[in-house]
């Protein structure tokens, strides 16, 4: 059974002229113990479905049902307000109550669901000791950090055990360094517990490590879904391909097409591409940065191009080669050692130059 | 793990304290009004039994050649305030926020203070300083020879009272400047203009939003003008819309009702639509100066040699507005009597303050005025409150509905609101009476017996007043508690809807406890406004119900300037000592 379901959510902000579509049409579900993460990018929808689901925000048509009970019906007029729905939501910016103490933050849930003093003290404990925040409880949380404040967060929105939690962009607010721990820790402790998780976030490669699955929103619409392998390695569209990794296009032009096969016309040379997608009237193509192979030699399915400059990334060399007469191409390339100027052939794979 | 259910079964139910609230409010709000129009058309006191609906009343005041000149004055007055407000306000807000003049920490909280003293205690200062036989005036006259000025003239009300409005252009000018980034005036002066130059070519036409919503604010405020006409005005007999509707009762020898509704209607007419383009402009106002985000840093503007200029310029308003007047107070409060050539040294005296102590009904005036400004001014914060709360986050038609009516007692001065409360509680009890009278049953019965003679007696009680105080300061209450409420960030509340609270228990567990120390803000607000309070208690002043101010209009009119005086000193005493607490917590004095 999924513990969670949408289906064909429609939402609208302001009315009369101004209306402004944001969701239109979006269905998805999630199981027990699985993480899903919804990725975009800004304006894509994702929050406003993550809050849709929490009761924060009214839709206009659709349903949302969180196991078997309803939550939001458009046909009935229904909508349970956000205070029943019993789901656990941690915000972008955390949202503490300044007011209260860490402990008292993460009681009150369990207060408003009368449970006695020793039993609220019991779990309240129990939680922040899971997340390492056993010392913490009486401080404020102007005193704590940005990461303790997130495991407040997430404190109290599990302390109650709601059979979903969703993330507001976890890990936004945290410095570049933190996020690399947070991204781990985040995803060991999802699975030690059990939970289910709905995530939002606008960051590829935390969607790819945190998640189980990807929900790729565009323009209040569903793209494509999938494991974050699937997602990055087979994309269905060129906007999926193009989100998911650093690509480079390039203005090549369709000379013959047989089947999946397809010839290519690129700066005087003739490349064969693999065709994806359900290809459209005016035809992309793209590949991967770091699927391109630099040669100092001819190699078959390749263009030549002069060296422009290499940018020092500190694991790696980006090489960017352009070209001198006017056909406007440009290629970035990974290399593991400074190349001396001068024009390189660069081989792209067939399986890895997509036409969409 | 099993989930944990929160108790409650989620059906929509409706929001009574919200429902209770509004109708309260609205009642409050419009009741007031109406019965102000109801009895405008008729021809008779609303209780005298032989009425009728008619136009009597309008032919009556139209007819009368006193009201057309009182029109007219309370017209040239509003114009000539605003005219001298707006410019002085505007430069003195750029001398605050914009330049580096010295001094500027010490000066701008007594640039507010003519905010917090009462207009009747104001006219009264300048009677006792700068009048005929004022203490300025008898020390010029040794110098000059002369008195250079005459007090009681109408050009000298119009420039005091546009002098004694300044701080309110002051207000929303400083709010306006303190947003805009400093680079478009260094601009100009890399390009060659002086200080001077850049005020008016720059700084001030860029806030000419807010400058214009000051404007429309102190014209009207002109309009309602009361206190201050009634002391300078008449010796000459210069009359203005309020004062000839308090007058209305002298000249016909019986409570006429309704020529003094003929007039109110008349007024509102002219403030109502004022004060709707007032808050059009507001909002066109926040449009406009949004320079928001990471903008230029604001650096103070060097005077350099104009320094002085403009300190001569705030040293004269500083002079005129606020010392002259108020240290005139504080001598006549301790001088036995005085007029030309007695001699300072010879009379000072406690005399006045005993006398003060041996009436009763001054003790208890003094006594209503501190209980109506710490408790009355709690419970008003207690009910503004609820008011926002019932407005906070619920952008639906009621909200917008209250956010309209909040604004309609602002149109009534003061005066009206009195005298239509007074109205409400004579109205009120007999209306019911006629219909209870009609009525056999119990029930009916039971209100004919105990509700009626409540009502009635409410009328002469302290409720009555504070009642009628809350309502005509509720724009100004509501102002300073959604500032409050908007500073509590919305994800705070849904971080607690999420968790399981309900409505009630967000309101009660989070938002009001973040703003708990805005309240005690508005609470000190509130109490310096309601002790400056003087014309809304004037129809309701009965014995029990006496508030300083009432009594100073009261006494003005019997000629005890002795008592006037002495009460104007406590009156000013307690406003400082309200005044002092607020800078003492940091309770910042405008928005």
């Amino acid at each position: 059974m999924n513990e969670l379901t949408v289906n064909d959510l429609h939402l609208d902000y302001g009315s009369g002229a101004h209306v402004n579509h944001i969701l239109k049409g979006v269905s998805m579900h999630l199981q027990k113990g699985e993480v899903v993460a919804l990725l975009g990018p800004s304006g894509s929808g994702k929050t406003t479905l993550l809050r849709a689901v929490a009761g924060l925000e009214s839709p206009k048509a659709g349903t949302i049902a969180i196991g078997d009970r309803s939550v939001f019906d458009g046909n009935r007029d229904f909508e349970l307000p956000a205070e029943h729905r019993n789901l656990g939501l941690v915000f972008q910016s955390y949202a503490l109550w300044p007011h209260k103490t860490v402990f008292d933050n993460v009681a009150y849930g369990l207060k408003l669901r009368k449970l006695g003093a020793n039993e609220i003290k019991d779990k309240v404990n129990d939680v922040l000791k899971n997340l390492g925040l056993g010392h913490l409880g009486e401080r404020f949380p102007h005193q704590l950090s940005g990461g303790q404040q997130q495991r407040v967060a997430i404190a109290r929105a599990l302390v109650y055990n709601p059979p979903v939690i969703l993330l507001d962009e976890p890990l936004s607010n945290l410095d570049a360094k933190l996020r690399e721990e947070a991204r781990a820790f985040l995803r060991e402790l999802i699975v030690r517990l059990g939970l289910s998780a709905l995530m939002v976030t606008h960051d590829q490669a935390e969607a790819m490590a945190i998640s189980d699955r990807i929900l790729l929103l565009n323009n209040g619409k569903i793209e494509q879904q999938g494991t974050p392998q699937s997602m990055y390695e087979t994309p269905e569209t060129l906007f999926c391909a193009e989100f998911m990794g650093s690509n480079n296009r390039l203005p090549a032009k369709v000379t013959a097409r047989s089947g999946q096969q397809v010839t290519l016309a690129l700066g005087g040379a003739t490349l064969q591409a693999t065709a994806r997608g359900a290809g459209g009237t005016d035809p992309a193509t793209i590949i991967r940065v770091e699927e391109v192979k630099i040669s100092a030699t001819p190699v078959d399915n390749a263009i030549e191009l002069p060296l422009l400059t290499c940018m020092y990334l500190g694991d790696r060399f980006e090489c960017l080669f352009k070209s001198t007469d006017g056909s406007e191409i440009s290629v970035r390339a990974h290399s593991k050692y400074k190349l001396e100027a001068g024009s390189y052939w660069l081989h792209l794979p067939a399986d890895k130059l997509w036409v969409f | 793990m099993q989930t944990l259910n929160r108790p409650g079964s989620g059906r929509h139910s409706i929001n009574w304290p919200r429902g209770v609230v509004v109708t309260l409010a609205a009642t409050a709000i419009f009741l007031p009004l109406l019965l102000i129009f109801y009895q405008s058309f008729l021809n008779a006191p609303f209780f005298m039994p032989a009425k009728e609906l008619g136009l009597e009343a309008y032919q009556f005041i139209f007819e009368d050649p006193d009201f057309s000149v009182a029109f007219q004055n309370a017209l040239a007055l509003a114009a000539g305030l605003t005219v001298i407000a707006v410019p002085l306000g505007g430069m003195l807000a750029f001398l605050m926020i914009r330049t580096d003049l010295p001094g500027r920490g010490v000066i701008t909280p007594l640039l507010l203070v003519p905010i917090f003293v009462s207009p009747m205690v104001m006219g009264f200062g300048y009677v006792v300083a700068m009048g005929p036989v004022g203490f300025y005036s008898l020390w010029v006259k040794d110098l000059l020879g002369f008195i250079p000025w005459n007090i009681y003239s109408f050009t000298s009300i119009v420039v005091i009272a546009g002098l004694t409005h300044v701080p309110h252009v002051y207000l929303y000018a400083s709010s306006a400047l303190k947003s805009l980034g400093s680079d478009v005036e260094e601009a100009a002066r890399v390009t060659g203009a002086s200080p001077l130059q850049v005020m008016f070519n720059v700084s001030l036409p860029m806030i000419t939003p807010a400058l214009a919503y000051a404007a429309v604010l102190v014209f009207f405020l002109g309009f309602e003008v009361f206190g201050l006409v009634l002391v300078l005005g008449d010796p000459e007999g210069h009359l203005v819309l309020a004062t000839y509707l308090y007058k209305l009762t002298n000249k016909l020898g019986t409570p006429s009702y309704h020529l003094m509704a003929a007039v109110a209607v008349c007024l509102v007419m002219v403030t109502m639509p004022l004060v709707m383009l007032q808050r059009w402009l507001l909002k066109s106002a926040n449009k406009f100066v949004s320079i928001k985000g990471k903008g230029a840093r604001s650096k103070p503007m060097p005077l350099g040699q104009w320094k002085w200029l403009a300190f001569a310029l705030i040293f004269v308003w500083l002079m005129i507005t606020i010392i002259m007047p108020l240290s005139g107070i504080l001598l006549r409060s301790f001088v036995q009597y005085w007029g030309e050539g007695v001699r300072l040294a010879d009379v000072l005296t406690l005399q006045h303050f005993r006398e003060i102590l041996e009436q009763p009904a001054l003790m208890r005036g003094i006594l209503n005025t501190v209980l109506i400004g710490v408790i009355g001014g709690a419970c008003a914060v207690i009910c503004y409150c609820a008011i926002a709360l019932a407005m906070h986050r619920k952008p639906d038609g009621i909200t917008r509905f209250l956010d309209y009516s909040v604004l309609v007692p602002r149109a009534i001065p003061g005066l009206l609101a009195g005298l239509s409360f007074l109205w409400v509680f004579l109205f009120v009890p007999s209306w019911l009476d006629g219909v209870l009278k009609g009525m056999d049953n119990g029930v009916a019965l039971w209100l004919s017996e105990h509700a009626i003679p409540l009502l009635r007696s409410l009328r002469s009680t302290i409720f009555a007043l504070w009642l009628a105080y809350s309502v005509v300061w509720l724009a100004y209450g509501m102002r300073l508690i959604s500032t409050a409420l908007l500073q509590v960030g919305p994800e705070l509340e849904e971080a607690a809807r999420a968790v399981g609270a309900s409505r009630g228990q967000v309101t009660r567990d989070v938002t009001v406890p973040l703003v708990k120390y805005g309240l005690l803000g508005a609470w000190l607000m509130v109490f310096l406004i309601f002790e400056r309070e003087y014309s809304t208690g004037v129809y309701l002043l009965s014995p029990g119900t006496e508030v300083i101010g009432a009594l100073l209009v009261s006494l003005w009119a019997t000629g005890s300037t002795d008592l006037v005086a002495a009460l104007s000193f406590i009156n000013i005493t307690l406003v400082a000592i309200g005044l002092g607490v607020a800078l003492r917590f940091g309770v910042k004095l405008h928005n």
